[in-house]
């Protein structure tokens, strides 16, 4: 690989962090960081008229069950697990998600204490159905954690070295003459002196908003970073082994 | 097994015997004689039989169909005997239908009790009921409370109304019922109808006699076992009503030589302009809808004087049901001088007046053609007359082969579609509504339908476990539509819901999702384009859309912006999919003609000689004869002429890109199939995605290895269905038509809860819910038959398998040869572009590579910068 572009992976201080699948890992800390569950998601279909014979909540924790497998397999211990917000789908009370809700949560409680379990607020989580646990803004020493649709002044506290989000949910489609397939990616760049990584939707059949449309399409409503500076994010592509480097976002093909 | 009779002309004595003398009087003050379709259909109906009559249009057959229900009804009518029910139920599948009613019932009843009034004869009131989609509530409870004696429906309403709640008491002895248009139903239309038949036969008391009406049509067994279903008591008579109508038909070229002269679109017009002219009012026909508009916009403005806005109209399916029926109504009134349709009035409304038909491009079958040409001289004893216009060599080729067909009443054959498992989920979910069944006598009606005969009891009880909502893994969340009880057997509707969700999401017809095209910038909306054109094109690509060119700047969710493009040419070839398929049987026959031609060739008989060999054996004049000539001899010259034994391949490069050009004739559905087969088997031995071109004539594989010899070993008529299936089980068009398949099936509802929803198509991608499937069972019956109808109905299944046994078995040789550039009969096929992408590589192989690519543009740039 080229000297210019190692130089420029090395800047993101990759021996802070590391990406397992769909999820953001700390090593140092422990801690294990997931973007948008949107639990409840094939209930709200199953309201609409749409059969769905699948249980998403039971997919969820298996996929959980195949990251925490993965990183001890590599002698790596989780204290701490980190939900960045949009945890359930629906804007208002649904008993079955709520039920959802739980069984995720009850499986979360065998691996960690529930001190250890944070649940951040998204624009999805009106409800909480665990009254008062979940959390607008989350800091770890010099790491902040939350969903993104909203600002919080503590971020940009001198501490704070690293931002972690969601919601954007984040995906690449990648097209040659005849084919296209959409891949979920994360985006790390810097703003305002931070380096902010955003995570893609964990949730899989939500593929996700493509950064390639960033270039004309991107709603600087939705977000709270601007989109100039989006533009100048890298691109880690999601493999079955391994996340791939695509450069920058302006520079996408 | 249903016996199958034929029906025999009867004597007018015979029938006047029959008829109440009111009706008699009726109508001899409307018609001399009866005609040779009354004369075959009027007495078999009055004696209860059932029946099938096939005759071309114009052959009175509605009236026909009417006459003996209408005697029977003024019978009963003058002795006060009139029941408060239904007697006879009319079906046809025309969404306006209610003008040819009017004149074929409406318009009779009122004449024969306008004569009864003046006789003293004192009538009951005998009612005639519209029940369609679009009748309202109010209108239904007055249908409740005094039901019609004859109701008007479509095959839909009809199921609807089986599953009613109250309405259904008035269907419990139906007399009759007649099914029209039946050769339209080779589809899932007719799949649906054929049990909703059944159904209706189970509910009444007593066996509803069947009327079928038909075009000309073939196999007619075949349509009347449709018609009739599959049980040893039934049986059926045929009547092919043969009127020995005259034909005037004619081939056209704009100009003289099709390829050298540049200005053929412009003579086309006014060759159009000419016969316009020369004729009262003028029907074209264009196979596509952009084509359609095009072809008005171009004929207003270049003849603003001649033909003004009010002297033309277009009509397509995509026009609204009131614009379409204005533009009918003034058709009627015969206020138009040239009504140019895609495919939308071929059916046999009564359009009124017309005294030309030009088809533009090839009809694609004989029976199409007919059809279509049956559109003009309406009336009994005129001629009908068509001109076919066309463009380029192959299309001419075609259309006089079709045109040889219809003068020597050569009919293409039609075939329904079997054990349809999306329709058969609705349909139990239908019967589950009506009451509780046992799973035996469930089965038993199901397989009296000709569609479902050879259903499997597995194929069945997988639909039920589907539907009962076995096949989910959370079995108390996910919902089921009907509750099945494997002790007792029996089955039942569930939830409180199930008949509000039946009733308003029944039908077979798919909508399609559109995608609205914006002007990027100013949000100015353009038109729409179809999901899977845009799932075809990536950000730069060129394409047209109402005859402009437009760039592919980027997509918002249900928006593609665009900027107009005047340079560039398109780099995406137009969508065809709504292209007609040539018949097999048409294909088959321009195979012998190119054999009969290309002997003539080889022997060197003299320029004239064979001139008139064609002039003879296509019914064509002079010039015609000599433009097809020159034809066949270019590509006699610069290669060889492939035909019904000769299998020929080319072999071409094109900068770099290999070629594979099969000269396969047998029409586009069968070559759909074919060139999978292929593609997939070359592309699986050279190990990458393979690019395929399909036409009517042939079809093309492109890509890197291509191993054609090894491929041409490995398949053959016993794998090729395994072969197709595995080919076509990562292809977009199978994820499409299992969202089809699924909004049958009632997986994805249209409607719920009281709103109308686009939820399948806007929020949940369809190859989600469809890989979800595929987790759950590879075999889940929904997807299985997405698979038959990608296979059987959207492909030719059948006869692919029948053109690969005829190579295996030497009657077709296969011949591969060398091309500098491609042969005469191969250039619309590469000028056409590709149609589809056969998928080898897998999504984490094509990551990796497209990883490659961009680290490498990546590295260029960064070296730029230095």
């Amino acid at each position: 690989m080229n000297e210019k572009i190692k130089k420029e992976k090395n800047q993101e201080i990759f021996n802070n962090f590391e990406f397992v699948d769909k999820a953001l890992f700390f090593p140092k800390k422990e801690i294990l960081v997931i973007g948008d569950l949107h639990i409840g998601y094939d209930r709200m279909l199953e309201d609409l008229g749409v059969y769905f014979p699948k249980s998403l909540a039971k997919e969820t924790i298996s996929n959980l069950k195949k990251i925490f497998k993965k990183i001890k397999s590599e002698g790596k211990n989780i204290k701490k697990i980190v939900f960045l917000g949009d945890i359930k789908h629906a804007f208002y009370f649904e008993r079955k998600e709520r039920d959802d809700f739980l069984d995720v949560y009850e499986f979360l409680k065998k691996y960690f204490k529930e001190e250890n379990i944070i649940l951040i607020r998204g624009n999805h989580d009106t409800i909480d159905y665990l009254g008062g646990k979940i959390k607008a803004i989350h800091i770890e020493e010099e790491i902040a954690f939350l969903h993104g649709h909203k600002i919080y002044n503590e971020i940009f506290s001198k501490k704070i070295k690293y931002v972690v989000l969601a919601h954007l949910h984040p995906s690449i489609i990648l097209k040659d003459k005849v084919k296209t397939e959409e891949y979920k990616c994360f985006l790390v760049g810097n703003y305002k002196e931070k380096t902010f990584i955003i995570l893609p939707s964990f949730l899989e059949i939500f593929e996700g908003t493509s950064v390639n449309e960033y270039k004309y399409g991107y709603d600087e409503n939705f977000s709270i970073i601007p989109h100039k500076k989006i533009l100048d994010f890298y691109v880690y592509v999601i493999g079955e082994d391994k996340t791939y480097f695509f450069g920058k976002i302006k520079d996408l093909i | 097994m249903t016996k199958i009779l034929k029906a025999r002309e009867r004597n007018a004595e015979e029938i006047k015997k029959i008829l109440h003398p009111i009706v008699k009087e009726w109508f001899f003050s409307k018609f001399k004689e009866f005609s040779l379709t009354q004369k075959y259909g009027v007495l078999p109906i009055w004696e209860r039989k059932n029946i099938l009559i096939s005759a071309e249009t114009g052959g009175t057959k509605t009236l026909t169909a009417f006459l003996s229900i209408l005697n029977y009804l003024v019978h009963l009518a003058e002795k006060q005997k009139l029941e408060d029910k239904v007697y006879a139920v009319y079906t046809s599948p025309l969404k306006a239908l209610s003008n040819d009613i009017h004149k074929n019932l409406i318009e009779p009843l009122k004449e024969i009790e306008e004569i009864a009034e003046k006789k003293g004869v004192k009538l009951q009131k005998i009612r005639v009921g519209l029940r369609t989609g679009d009748t309202t509530p109010s209108e239904r409870t007055k249908m409740l409370k005094n039901p019609p004696h004859i109701l008007i429906t479509t095959p839909e309403s009809l199921a609807i109304i089986l599953s009613s709640k109250n309405f259904v008491k008035h269907m419990n002895s139906v007399e009759f019922c007649i099914v029209d248009e039946i050769h339209s139903l080779d589809n899932k239309r007719g799949a649906h109808l054929s049990l909703t038949l059944e159904r209706l036969n189970e509910i009444s008391s007593q066996w509803p006699v069947k009327i079928g009406l038909s075009a000309t049509i073939e196999p007619m067994e075949e349509v009347a076992l449709f018609l009739v279903g599959i049980d040893n008591s039934r049986k059926i008579e045929i009547a092919r009503v043969v009127l020995n109508k005259k034909i005037d038909v004619e081939v056209l070229t704009p100009v003289k030589n099709i390829i050298e002269d540049e200005e053929i679109h412009h003579k086309m017009y006014e060759l159009i302009y000419k016969l316009v002219k020369q004729h009262k009012t003028t029907l074209i026909f264009t196979n596509t809808r952009s084509a359609t508009e095009r072809v008005v916009n171009f004929l207003k403005e270049k003849f603003p004087t001649e033909i003004g806005e009010e002297d033309i109209a277009a009509h397509h399916s995509s026009l609204s049901k009131k614009h379409r029926f204005e533009i009918e109504e003034k058709l009627r009134q015969g206020k138009l001088k040239v009504v140019v349709c895609s495919t939308s009035l071929e059916l046999g409304i009564d359009i009124g007046y017309i005294d030309l038909v030009i088809m533009l491009g090839s009809p694609k079958s004989s029976s199409r053609a007919l059809q279509r040409i049956g559109r003009s001289g309406h009336k009994l004893h005129e001629i009908p007359k068509g001109r076919f216009i066309v463009l380029d060599r192959d299309d001419l080729v075609e259309c006089c082969i079709i045109q040889k067909e219809i003068t020597e009443r050569k009919i293409n054959k039609i075939k329904f579609p079997k054990n349809c498992l999306d329709v058969l989920s609705q349909q139990i979910f239908g019967m589950a509504i009506h009451k509780v069944w046992h799973e035996e006598e469930l089965f038993n009606l199901i397989k009296k339908s000709y569609c479902y005969h050879e259903l499997t009891r597995k194929d069945f009880l997988d639909v039920i476990s589907y539907l009962s909502g076995e096949y989910s893994l959370e079995k108390n969340h996910v919902y089921g539509k009907i509750w099945y009880d494997p002790k007792t057997k029996q089955i039942g509707k569930r939830g409180k819901l199930a008949r509000v969700i039946y009733l308003t999401n029944l039908g077979t017809i798919p909508e399609e999702s559109y995608i609205n095209v914006k002007i990027a910038g100013s949000d100015e909306f353009i038109g729409v384009i179809d999901e899977t054109f845009l799932s075809r094109m990536k950000q730069g690509d060129v394409f047209v859309l109402g005859g402009k060119k437009y760039l592919y700047r980027y997509t918002r969710g249900m928006n593609l912006y665009v900027t107009p493009e005047i340079k560039r040419n398109p780099t995406i070839p137009s969508w065809f999919s709504e292209m007609l398929p040539l018949s097999f049987d048409s294909a088959l026959e321009i195979n012998k003609f190119r054999k009969l031609m290309r002997k003539k060739l080889e022997l060197g008989h003299s320029k004239e000689k064979i001139l008139n060999f064609i002039k003879s054996y296509l019914y064509v004049p002079k010039e015609t004869a000599e433009a097809i000539y020159n034809y066949f001899l270019e590509q006699h010259s610069f290669l060889e002429i492939p035909h019904e034994n000769l299998f020929l391949i080319e072999k071409f490069n094109d900068q770099g890109k290999k070629y594979l050009i099969f000269h396969s004739l047998y029409g586009r559905r069968v070559n759909d199939a074919l060139s999978r087969a292929f593609g997939y088997v070359i592309g699986l031995l050279g190990g990458r995605d393979i690019e395929i071109g399909i036409s009517d004539n042939g079809f093309y594989i492109s890509g890197e290895k291509m191993m054609i010899n090894r491929a041409l070993k490995e398949i053959n008529e016993k794998n090729i269905e395994e072969i197709l299936k595995e080919a076509i089980e990562r292809t977009d068009v199978l994820v499409r038509r299992f969202r089809h398949c699924a909004v049958r099936a009632l997986m994805i509802l249209r409607s719920y809860k009281g709103k109308s929803k686009s939820v399948g198509r806007q929020q949940l991608k369809s190859h989600f819910l469809f890989s979800t499937v595929k987790k759950i069972s590879k075999e889940f019956p929904i997807l299985r038959e997405a698979r038959r109808e990608v296979l059987e109905d959207l492909m030719d299944l059948e006869n692919a398998k029948k053109v690969i046994s005829w190579i295996e078995k030497g009657k077709i040789k296969v011949k591969i040869l060398d091309t500098e550039i491609p042969s005469p009969f191969a250039l619309n096929l590469i000028l056409q572009g590709h149609s589809d992408l056969i998928r080898i590589e897998d999504k984490q192989a094509f990551l990796k590579r497209m990883h490659e690519l961009h680290l490498q543009k990546i590295l260029k740039k960064a070296e730029e910068n230095e």
